[in-house]
């Protein structure tokens, strides 16, 4: 029926598992949660409804149940290289990314789906973005990466692919029309951008040529204290 | 007659002091029964042993339960056909009511069963003294598999549990360290977890060391050097690669020419096993350059004519 990945099997038990996983082990810090409460807030953000009308205020419960906060200074935004970002945030202990806060955590690499008139998920097919844009899995990303950007702080950092095509700065992008909006420019205190390319990759992007100077402009702009290096040690 | 007024309201005023007195006492007495029963009611079970480690993970069916499904389906879909519930119930039974120093081996017999799988020729990769860097490695290169990396060791990573003969039969306060009893639920999962692994183990096999502990990379008492080592089968593993890592900036305790390793591979070429050493192999040693970029040893280009 729709053309991306069902929604992922044993989804209950994974996204309860990883909550209570992250409280007692991964970051103990943010405190006591109620993982029932915040499996059900989730679900209720898209179930019995048509797969193609969530909106991401529709998880707001969700957020507000799960929300902790963000050291200043850890921040780590980042465009096409996930994994690159995973092995140098370390977990949360170096940098916190949006996946290693507890509600990037409890979402990460699964796919869900509901379907209208029916409390059930749906198993077989989830809508890709391009199929509709107001799908479950795009719209919580859009939640966690608005309030990621909300309650960061400090000096943050943004990792950039410089091999990408396309270009580092990715337009439209999660980091652009999601994150940088959502910055609060009173609670920031320098913008870092890293422009990294593959090893042996070509080299497409730099700090002051073509997509990252356009975002380094906009940041400016915006009235934030920016720097960039490129091929970060 | 003001006399005769003086003694009535005297005496209701001693009627009145005795009645507080008396309501005093009860008070009193109703507030030390109250906390008395509360007080048996709320120590769930004062018969609970009790131990110097930390107690019994809380929610930890939970964490299994989704650790596991995590696993084989999100990480590991070939394993599909594992049964996340019996693997839990396997690990229950195992130490739920039991004295927490008698555990033995034929306790993990049933999970030990559900929960293994084979492990691809090449890629086991043993630790000592090593952890943190070891599964960095691991996670930064998915060819090479730390038994926290198999499903068993993914589920009771960093978690601890341990049973009581008094209901509910957890213990959540404290569990044996492993010097107040070896048979403990913790060291024995960990000793048979080990051992299956080092047998599934085929082809080159890695085992990385650490070359700034005082006390010597390769320790006879360490599982590495008492479990795993023994239970690789030499009809099955052709090769020990060993990867000896010093901190950066750190001591320079041992290398592969030193005591403790020249130990380890009297005892492995014993068992027909060949062995390369390797000093502070490099792709390990970038991972530890990302905590340390200025120190000389992380230099990208090093002097070369």
């Amino acid at each position: 029926k729709w053309k991306g990945e069902g929604t992922t099997q044993n989804l209950e038990s994974i996204v309860i598992g990883r909550c209570y996983d992250y409280i007692r082990i991964v970051n103990p810090a943010v405190g006591e949660k109620n993982c029932s409460q915040i499996w059900e807030a989730f679900k209720n953000a898209f179930i019995n409804k048509d797969p193609c009308s969530i909106l991401p205020k529709d998880y707001e419960l969700f957020i507000n149940l799960t929300l902790h906060t963000i050291p200043p200074n850890k921040s780590l935004f980042w465009e096409n290289n996930q994994l690159l970002v995973n092995r140098f945030a370390d977990r949360g202990r170096r940098y916190m990314s949006l996946g290693d806060t507890l509600f990037g955590f409890l979402g990460d690499f699964l796919y869900w789906c509901g379907q209208a008139d029916s409390p059930g998920l749906d198993y077989e097919s989830c809508p890709t973005t391009v199929e509709c844009e107001n799908n479950a899995v795009e719209s919580f990303w859009r939640m966690a990466s608005i309030t990621y950007a909300r309650h960061s702080s400090g000096v943050i950092h943004v990792l950039l692919n410089g091999s990408a095509d396309g270009g580092a700065y990715p337009q439209p992008g999660f980091f652009a029309d999601y994150e940088i909006p959502n910055l609060q420019r009173g609670k920031i205190s320098q913008i870092v951008i890293w422009v990294v390319d593959d090893i042996e990759g070509p080299d497409i992007d730099s700090c002051g040529a073509h997509t990252v100077k356009t975002l380094e402009t906009r940041l400016k702009t915006l009235g934030y204290d920016v720097t960039c290096t490129d091929n970060n040690k | 007659m003001p006399l005769q007024q003086g003694s009535a309201r005297a005496r209701q005023r001693t009627v009145l002091l005795v009645g507080i007195a008396v309501l005093l006492a009860a008070l009193v007495l109703a507030v030390v029964l109250a906390s008395l029963l509360t007080h048996g009611r709320h120590a769930v079970s004062p018969q609970m042993l009790k131990w110097k480690d930390r107690g019994t993970t809380k929610n930890l069916q939970e964490v299994i339960l989704g650790r596991c499904y995590n696993y084989i389906t999100a990480q590991h879909p070939e394993l599909g056909d594992k049964d996340c519930l019996k693997i839990w119930e396997s690990l229950k039974d195992a130490f739920i009511y039991k004295n927490p120093c008698n555990i033995t081996p034929e306790d993990y017999q049933p999970l030990m069963e559900l929960a293994s799988h084979p492990v691809p020729c090449n890629k086991s990769l043993f630790w000592s003294k090593t952890g943190d860097l070891a599964h960095r490695y691991t996670k930064s290169n998915q060819n090479f598999l730390t038994l926290e990396d198999t499903l068993l060791g993914y589920m009771a990573d960093k978690i601890s549990w341990c049973g009581d003969p008094s209901a509910p039969g957890i213990n959540y306060e404290s569990c044996p360290k492993r010097s107040e009893c070896e048979s403990n639920p913790g060291s024995v999962f960990w000793k048979m977890a080990s051992k299956m692994f080092a047998e599934a183990a085929c082809g080159v096999v890695q085992v990385m060391l650490n070359g700034s502990v005082e006390a010597g990379a390769f320790r006879s008492s360490s599982i590495f050097g008492s479990v795993e080592v023994f239970n690789l089968d030499p009809d099955k593993v052709s090769e020990v690669h060993i990867w000896l890592m010093q901190d950066i900036g750190g001591p320079q305790s041992e290398s592969c020419s030193g005591h403790s390793i020249q130990r380890l591979i009297s005892i492995l070429e014993e068992r027909n096993f060949k062995i390369i050493c390797e000093d502070n192999y490099r792709p390990v040693q970038l991972l530890q350059c990302v905590h340390n970029p200025d120190h000389t040893d992380c230099r990208l280009c090093t002097n070369s004519t």
